[in-house]
């Protein structure tokens, strides 16, 4: 089945609005609460589908226009059913001029015999700011299904002012390589990718240098300054839940660090209460060493809805 | 000059490159103890070649190659120098494949190296171009009429060969158990550089996740002896 969404987010007065939107089934394209509820936009992409079936092909088009902010999230776990021929997802993202994208789906879930590729190009002014995640997981384990899939492909490439930047190149073919083992899952049975591209990456890298100095006992992470801007943080889990969570948790940190960042910079833009955010940030911090990342994650979510 | 002893000569581990001070994460598998002895080193070289070499430093350098082959421009070297910085994410990383190519061209270039090579200096010393290993060592080796299969296997070798080499000081494992697994893994290496061309382009840059954390992972380790 062949589906689309088009997104189009502009900037009026303080709200992100949507506008121009589109989406054809089984997707369904909603706002997340009341849409002025706050001056970014929230919206949900949902699904009448049990999941992705073989031959299906979604185009997803995201248009942040300026100065406009979004968060864009997706309903629940994201499930590749058995394929012969293979599912394709593209993705294409512009972000202009002082935009803010933040997009972190549920994981993937790769069943038996599936087969993906997933394309995400996203191309950015200088002066946008991205928030990006995808976690994958090894299949339905409670089914005995781990690592049963057949290929799964994700490849997103960072353009910032047309020049290539990033390139995030993930292909996993059970039967060529040994996806438990060394170099790969390594034992554990999800990975995350997390991505900060922004003018103010190295001043949230300095922030993370700080907060993320402990370690944790279900996940092991890394984070590095990929150049040009962009952090990219890895982890390994057991849990695509609690992976979920620490991803949405770093998401909505550097969510908070680029309203505060971008309110120096063009107090006019932003208008959100970004000192009020970022006490509940400082609050949020799981600094302490092996603590877990769930309790920082409660932590993070009870600070939020306070 | 002959291109064997001037294949040699650059792939000797004691080139005075800086090659020795970077163990590309291996130094935190070890901390960690996922490689910890003879039978894990040996998986871990085994894997690094297959899954990650093949389709990373290995097939830049068979781009780079095909590159000087064939009608060579600035623009391309560029072009390719840009295509790999985008891959190679983790900060040690990158910056090990800058400073062994700046070093690697410098030392050249007292050798009277192609007129390419120097302009790939200076693109990297003014910022214009990232800089990469892979790249430098194919365009130098390609312009000495060394053999693109020698020069490959070269490469594979050196790379095979610095992993063996930390291991046997940081796990440690035995010198002879590491002599036997630069000698068992010729196989691999053979079948690597041949197959090398055929790679299918899509594979490009493959990233291995966990191999990736663990090199992002050593910035942060407590005690580290190599650079990366």
């Amino acid at each position: 089945m062949e589906s689309r969404i088009n997104i189009n987010v502009e900037r009026e007065n303080q709200f992100s609005v949507l506008k121009e939107s589109f989406h054809n089934a089984p997707y369904k394209l909603t706002h997340y609460g009341a849409p002025r509820a706050q001056p970014h936009l929230e919206m949900i992409i949902m699904s009448a589908s049990p999941g992705i079936m073989d031959g299906d092909r979604l185009t997803i088009n995201v248009n942040v226009k300026r100065e406009a902010h979004m968060k864009l999230y997706t309903q629940s776990f994201n499930k590749l059913h058995p394929m012969k021929n293979g599912a394709f997802q593209d993705t294409i993202i512009n972000l202009n001029e002082n935009s803010v994208l933040h997009y972190i789906p549920h994981p993937v879930t790769p069943f038996k015999d599936s087969i993906f590729k997933a394309e995400n190009s996203i191309h950015m002014d200088a002066s946008s700011t991205l928030i990006w995640g995808d976690i994958l997981g090894a299949g339905r384990i409670y089914m005995n299904e781990a690592f049963l899939f057949n290929k799964v492909h994700m490849r997103t490439s960072l353009y910032r002012n047309k020049q290539l930047i990033f390139t995030d190149n993930q292909c996993l073919k059970t039967a060529d390589q040994p996806v438990r083992d060394m170099l790969f899952f390594e034992g554990y049975t999800h990975q995350a990718t997390f991505i900060y591209s922004s003018p103010f990456a190295t001043g949230m890298k300095a922030e993370m240098d700080e907060i993320l100095a402990g370690e944790y006992e279900d996940i092991s992470f890394g984070f590095t300054d990929a150049g040009e801007n962009t952090i990219l943080l890895r982890a390994l889990g057991n849990d695509g839940e609690l992976l979920y969570s620490f991803l949405s948790m770093l998401g909505q940190m550097c969510w908070e660090y680029t309203q505060h960042q971008q309110s120096l910079l063009l107090p006019e833009v932003v208008l959100e209460n970004s000192k009020q955010e970022e006490e509940r940030v400082e609050e949020a911090l799981p600094a302490r060493k092996k603590k877990t990342v769930t309790a920082a994650a409660k932590k993070q979510k009870r600070s939020t809805a306070a | 000059m002959n291109p064997l002893l001037t294949l040699l000569q650059i792939n000797d581990s004691v080139f005075p490159i800086g090659s020795f001070t970077h163990s590309y994460g291996l130094e935190t598998y070890i901390h960690k103890g996922l490689v910890h002895n003879s039978a894990t080193t040996k998986s871990y070289a085994q894997s690094m070649l297959r899954y990650n070499m093949y389709y990373n430093d290995a097939a830049f350098f068979a781009k780079a190659w095909q590159l000087c082959e064939g009608k060579f421009s600035k623009v391309k070297l560029l072009e390719l120098d840009r295509l790999v910085s985008s891959y190679k994410s983790p900060y040690e990383i990158r910056q090990a494949s800058k400073k062994l190519a700046i070093r690697f061209l410098k030392v050249v270039d007292g050798f009277g190296a192609a007129r390419r090579c120097k302009s790939y200096l200076e693109a990297i010393q003014s910022g214009e171009a990232g800089g990469h290993y892979p790249i430098a060592f194919a365009m130098y080796a390609q312009s000495q009429g060394i053999s693109y299969e020698d020069a490959l296997s070269a490469f594979y070798y050196n790379t095979l060969n610095g992993i063996v080499t930390n291991c046997a000081k940081l796990v440690p494992i035995s010198q002879m158990d590491g002599q036997q697994i630069l000698f068992d893994l010729q196989g691999l290496i053979q079948e690597l550089v041949n197959s090398q061309a055929d790679m299918d382009e899509d594979m490009l840059g493959n990233c291995c996740v966990a191999q990736d954390l663990r090199c992002m992972q050593h910035e942060k380790l407590y005690t580290r002896i190599y650079i990366s």
